[in-house]
């Protein structure tokens, strides 16, 4: 594996430099990227004279001018415009072309991202060829009142001729060039190498640009467009998968992988594989040539500072404040209990000498004595008496025995509290009834000679004690009810108690099956809630595509869940024809219970199985040493997210280029790869020879012999072979096969231009202002160069 | 305007000595700017091609067909040969271990590389 670190040096120029390799311990010398932009401004431009015409590559990827004669452009530049504000001033300015992103630190480039004049390859934003010719004339030295040269621009393949003369009017218009020419920058390439000896004169010239590729049959030296063809794929569409695949790859990092950044990338390292499944393979073996052509990018990263694990002193000094809390906390609670216990015990003591002073006081004058105190009656004060007792024992800590005693006791004051419902209703007397509590207590009644009030009194007497016997009634019950309760808990436990004796007694004669038979039961337990829950949360693992709420495959598969949708659909639609008589019947409302989700599955057998599996495992763990309760099944997270959960290493901040670096050059030759559904480089080829109006077995014979190859793309490492291999391919067996490549694939078209521009004949081939507006669009849709000149 | 940046001469000069018509005379501030220029498409569509005699070569008839060649299947996350798809999600994948990747991404994962191949749901 490769690994290296990039550096912007200066403005257009990037430099790469592999800092070290595992693989090979080499150093590999610094590479020149093939784009340099070149925007300085030239001096000598009044030093031309009128005649030397300007030429102007404008491609979509970049823009070169210069003048003719010349084998170098003296400008060049990205052919993007940025319009930012400023910060400060906040005006807004025009920026072509790419420039160092330290100075855009002063624009707020945020709404402006970088345009560009081309839709495909075809010129139609002309207010931005405005900006960007204004600057490209700028840079050349331009002053005086109007560009008074002609003016070569290139154009791509068939313009449309909208496109052309809008290109032909601003040149006229805005600068004032005398006249125009429009021309081919493949053909010019072509014809530029033609000329030294790469290419013959009849050949196939194949330009993969920045988003077109065109395939184009010369034939005696000029152009055959009839026969030529062209592919919306080009550089910018690998760019742009590269950075695609790289941003889902790796989406922490998306910030860094801005276009420029893939664009660099892609240059430095992308190639093309002879055969792509067998390259593939290779990669997915994992065999050690994959490991060699896998480049990995380190990103600039800081380690966290690393923990040092706590030295001894450290332990015992934390182990020692610990103690010392505990201390305190123990004290405190001490002296809470303590104190308590004093005031319950005075508590005591006043209640006890409230009692003897209750006894030496006159029955009569007990409630006007009591009324001071704040009690009712003497039963009162005994109760409460008792309660403090109970508690002050319970705070002093006495064995529970002592409160079983106790209980017994209130039982059996409680059995006194009770008398009047053993007593038939019809016995009972208005005395019972107003001191319930006291059934010792006299109380003087003189007998009445007013037999009717008595009996009326009588009567109502009897309905309170009906009502009173009926409390009581409740009363028993409920403490009952609650004596039953413990009594059946001391049961269950006693019974548990057997219940693991027995296990014991089984797990001791014979460990080695127990076990079996435990690890079933828990496998059986654990898999059945698994299901349950799984049923509970619609199926299957959360894939993201159930967008819509509640209904999605999972829930219909459930038989309860099939028969909810059922109701839901015969409730809400069956009433079509009469009045709805849903709510008339009380049993319709049932229908809400049987749809209710809640009710769906079997609580009581899910907690049942869970108590259950949790005490089968608790078991296991006890004696089967390698034993491991299995995990909560965690609800997966994305591939994004899991990284997070342990700390960052090193590792998290590479960026590995293995498969992409082929993968995306790839879409080159299979344009549907990225859905563009259109013959690759290979074929193209093809279809340009059957294109050609004349069906010539010697003239493809000679046009496959001399395959040329310009254009920025071309540039891959491998083109050549792979392009090869396709051609033979589809050609008829021994045909001969001749691919070529351009001296210089940038700057070639440039060159040709210029070259064909510095010829006296050139000023034929151009048109002037008047040319324009006289013969009309029409012979300006004919308009086409002628190559040899 | 800071030194840095005049010095840098980042900014396009609003006045050109050899423009006839300035960029500020053309392109009145206000106005909306450049908005009306016709996309490829339109600007097809009015060349109005099918007026002219097919042989001609124009934009159009040069376009390259569609392919022959049966379309290659390569996984979408890994870029291995991929014989399978997944008929949830519409991904490639070549092999178990992907799969379970792409069972295990969130939907906007899913429609992106989708994107990729041009295959995702687009609504308008």
């Amino acid at each position: 594996m490769v690994c290296f670190c990039s550096q912007l040096n200066r403005p257009g120029q990037r430099h790469w430099s592999i800092i070290f390799s595992t693989a090979s311990r080499e150093r590999l010398k610094k590479k020149k990227m093939p784009f340099i932009s070149k925007i300085k401004r030239q001096t000598d431009y009044n030093l031309f004279p009128s005649s030397t015409p300007i030429v102007i590559d404008n491609g979509a990827s970049y823009f070169r001018i210069g003048w003719a004669g010349e084998t170098e452009p003296r400008v060049i530049f990205r052919n993007i415009v940025q319009r930012p504000r400023h910060k400060t001033t906040g005006e807004t300015v025009s920026i072509v072309g790419d420039h160092d992103p330290a100075l855009l630190k002063y624009f707020d480039c945020t709404r402006s991202g970088p345009r560009s004049a081309f839709d495909n390859d075809v010129v139609y934003q002309f207010e931005i060829m405005e900006y960007i010719l204004d600057f490209a004339f700028d840079r050349l030295g331009a002053n005086g009142s109007g560009i008074d040269h002609p003016v070569l621009i290139t154009e791509c393949v068939c313009n449309p001729v909208h496109s052309r003369s809008k290109m032909a009017e601003l040149l006229f218009e805005t600068y004032g060039v005398p006249s125009v020419a429009f021309g081919v920058d493949t053909a010019f390439s072509y014809k530029y190498n033609q000329q030294h000896g790469i290419c013959g004169q009849d050949g196939l010239a194949i330009c993969p640009g920045f988003s077109t590729t065109h395939v184009i049959p010369f034939v005696g030296g000029e152009p055959v467009y009839r026969g030529s063809c062209r592919t919306n794929i080009g550089g910018y569409h690998v760019t742009d998968y590269l950075k695609q695949l790289l941003s889902l790859k790796y989406p922490h990092h998306m910030a860094r992988l801005t276009w420029e950044k893939v664009e660099d990338l892609k240059m430095e390292h992308c190639y093309i594989a002879p055969d792509y499944f067998s390259e593939a393979r290779l990669f997915q073996k994992g065999t050690k040539e994959a490991e060699d052509k896998t480049r990995c990018w380190q990103l600039p990263w800081v380690p966290p500072p690393t923990e040092e694990p706590p030295s001894e002193e450290e332990i015992a000094r934390k182990a020692a404040i610990k103690e010392r809390q505990g201390q305190r906390l123990r004290e405190m609670a001490e002296a809470k209990r303590s104190s308590r216990i004093n005031e319950l015990e005075n508590e005591l003591h006043g209640l006890g000498f409230l009692l003897r002073q209750l006894e030496q006081v006159e029955a009569n004058d007990i409630p006007s004595f009591l009324s001071a105190t704040g009690y009712v009656s003497k039963q009162e004060i005994e109760s409460s008496l008792a309660k403090v007792t109970q508690s002050l024992r319970k705070a002093k800590g006495e064995p529970k025995s002592e409160q079983a005693e106790v209980e017994e006791k209130t039982e059996a004051s409680m059995n006194e509290k009770y008398p009047l419902i053993h007593i038939p209703d019809n016995m009972l007397t208005s005395e019972q009834v107003l001191n319930p509590k006291e059934p010792k207590l006299k109380k003087k009644k003189k007998k009445c000679i007013i037999i009717a009030i008595v009996i009326k009194l009588l009567l109502a007497m009897v309905s309170i004690q009906l009502k009173e016997k009926r409390r009581q009634i409740f009363l028993k019950t409920t403490t009952e009810g609650r004596q039953r309760a413990k009594q059946k808990r001391v049961e269950e436990g006693l019974e548990r108690e057997r219940k693991n004796q027995e296990d014991e007694e089984r797990r001791l004669e014979n460990p080695e099956l127990y076990a079996e038979q435990m690890r079933a039961k828990y496998k059986e337990l654990s898999e059945r809630i698994d299901q349950r829950k799984r049923l509970k949360t619609n199926g299957s693992h959360t894939n993201g595509n159930n967008t819509s709420g509640g209904v999605g495959r999972g829930e219909r598969l459930n038989a309860a869940q099939r028969e909810r949708m059922r109701l839901l659909t015969t409730a809400a639609f069956d009433r079509g024809k009469g009045e709805d008589t849903f709510g008339a019947k009380d049993e319709d409302w049932q229908l809400y219970k049987l749809m209710s989700r809640d009710n769906d599955d079997d609580d009581e057998g899910a907690e049942a199985d869970e108590a259950e599996l949790a005490r089968v495992s608790s078991r296991l763990q006890e004696i089967d040493p390698k034993f491991v309760p299995k995990q909560e099944l965690v609800p997966p997270q994305s591939a994004a997210e899991a990284p997070r959960l342990r700390p960052l290493t090193k590792e998290d901040f590479q960026i590995v280029l293995g498969v992409e670096r082929f993968r995306c050059p790839e879409i080159l030759y299979h344009p549907n790869l990225v859905g563009i559904d259109q013959v690759g480089l290979d074929e193209m080829t093809g279809v340009s020879i059957r294109r050609l109006p004349s069906k010539d077995e010697d003239l493809e014979q000679r046009l496959t012999s001399s395959i040329f190859m310009t254009g920025g793309c071309c540039l891959f490492p491998g083109m050549s072979q792979r392009l090869e291999a396709g051609i033979r391919m589809i050609r008829p067996c021994g045909a001969p096969i001749n691919v070529v490549r351009a001296l210089d694939p940038v700057l070639d078209a440039w060159r040709g231009a210029s070259l064909y521009a510095a010829k006296l004949q050139f000023t034929e081939q151009t048109f002037t202002r008047m040319d324009y507006y006289e013969k009309g669009e029409d012979w300006l849709r004919r308009y086409q160069l002628r190559y040899t000149l | 305007m800071e030194a840095e940046v005049i010095e840098a001469e980042l900014v396009l000069p609003t006045y050109l000595s050899f423009k006839r018509v300035q960029m500020y005379e053309k392109y009145p501030k206000g106005q909306s700017r450049g908005r009306h220029w016709k996309h490829l498409k339109q600007i097809l569509q009015a060349e109005n091609y099918q007026n002219y005699p097919p042989d001609e070569p124009n934009y159009v008839n040069i376009e390259s067909p569609p392919s022959m060649h049966p379309c290659k299947r390569l996984c979408d996350m890994t870029g291995y040969e991929a014989p399978y798809y997944d008929p949830r999600t519409n991904l490639r994948y070549s092999n178990a271990e992907v799969f379970k990747l792409v069972r295990s991404l969130p939907s906007e994962y899913v429609q992106r590389y989708l994107a990729l191949r041009n295959a995702a749901v687009v609504l308008k």
